[in-house]
């Protein structure tokens, strides 16, 4: 796994140390890690959601994620969820 | 013969599935030419290269079997403007209206409702598959296995219709 790092707020590193103090916690780069891991599956959620109502299509979802397309597809395919936002069939225009 | 572009997805799903031993696009070919903007090709051959499919596109854009077109002019920059688009799909609707093609092919939401919009023909990947059976250029036999491939990246519905619409056409 690759190590970066990240200005954290001082409300959220002082949890992860009561966590720790109080034996609820391991390791508090473990515990922020997995705050990441949870803010982006939050933020796939949330476009998901936009995505699914027709608001955004899967190109803009992928550059507001941060993934090229390819890789959203492979994260929506991972995850059973469609690839296409056309809930139901629409007849040819023109 | 049919001259089609097609967006990223439904050119990762035709690159990705196969039927019958075959890729999809493989499938698709014979009865089409399929034409790509440049961003479409970034996204799907060249970022996607990691992937099988990825190669597979790279593979049939290297011999012209799938046609990259650039973008010469940009009728419908304004037009598209607000829509929440990525590069490829706003790219995609230029070249179609650029080149002249018969139909889009994109599965996205935003991008067919801008792209009928602009007054483009505008078929979903299972709606291309029907036509292309209604044109006899793919037996019917042969495009209920493709519709039955490419079902799981589709929503309930949307390939249930085509093989009702694949039945009137055997």
């Amino acid at each position: 796994m690759l190590k970066v790092l990240v200005p954290v707020r001082e409300n959220i590193l002082r949890a992860a140390e009561q966590r720790k103090a109080t034996g609820l916690g391991g390791d508090i780069s473990e515990f922020l890690g997995q705050l990441i891991d949870l803010g982006f599956d939050f933020r796939l959620r949330t476009l998901y959601r936009q995505f699914e109502a027709g608001e955004i299509s899967l190109g803009y979802f992928a550059r507001e994620l941060g993934l090229s397309l390819r890789e959203l597809y492979a994260v929506l395919e991972e995850r059973g969820l469609p690839t296409s936002s056309i809930a139901l069939p629409i007849q040819a225009a023109a | 013969m049919l001259k089609v572009v097609f967006d990223a997805g439904p050119l990762i799903t035709a690159c990705k599935f196969y039927a019958d031993g075959k890729l999809i696009v493989d499938h698709l070919l014979p009865g089409c030419q399929i034409v790509i903007a440049p961003s479409v090709e970034d996204e799907v051959a060249v970022l996607g290269a990691p992937y099988p499919d990825g190669v597979a596109a790279a593979e049939r854009i290297a011999d012209g079997r799938i046609a990259v077109d650039p973008i010469s002019s940009r009728r419908w920059s304004a037009h598209l403007a607000a829509y929440a688009l990525g590069d490829g799909e706003r790219d995609s609707i230029e070249l179609c209206s650029q080149i002249e093609a018969e139909a889009l092919v994109v599965d996205d939401y935003v991008a067919f409702i801008a792209a009928s919009r602009a007054g483009l023909k505008t078929l979903m990947l299972p709606d291309f598959v029907v036509e292309l059976a209604k044109r006899s250029l793919l037996t019917a036999q042969s495009a209920e296995k493709v519709l039955r491939a490419i079902r799981p990246r589709y929503r309930k519905g949307v390939v249930e219709h085509s093989l009702m619409q694949l039945q009137e056409v055997m």
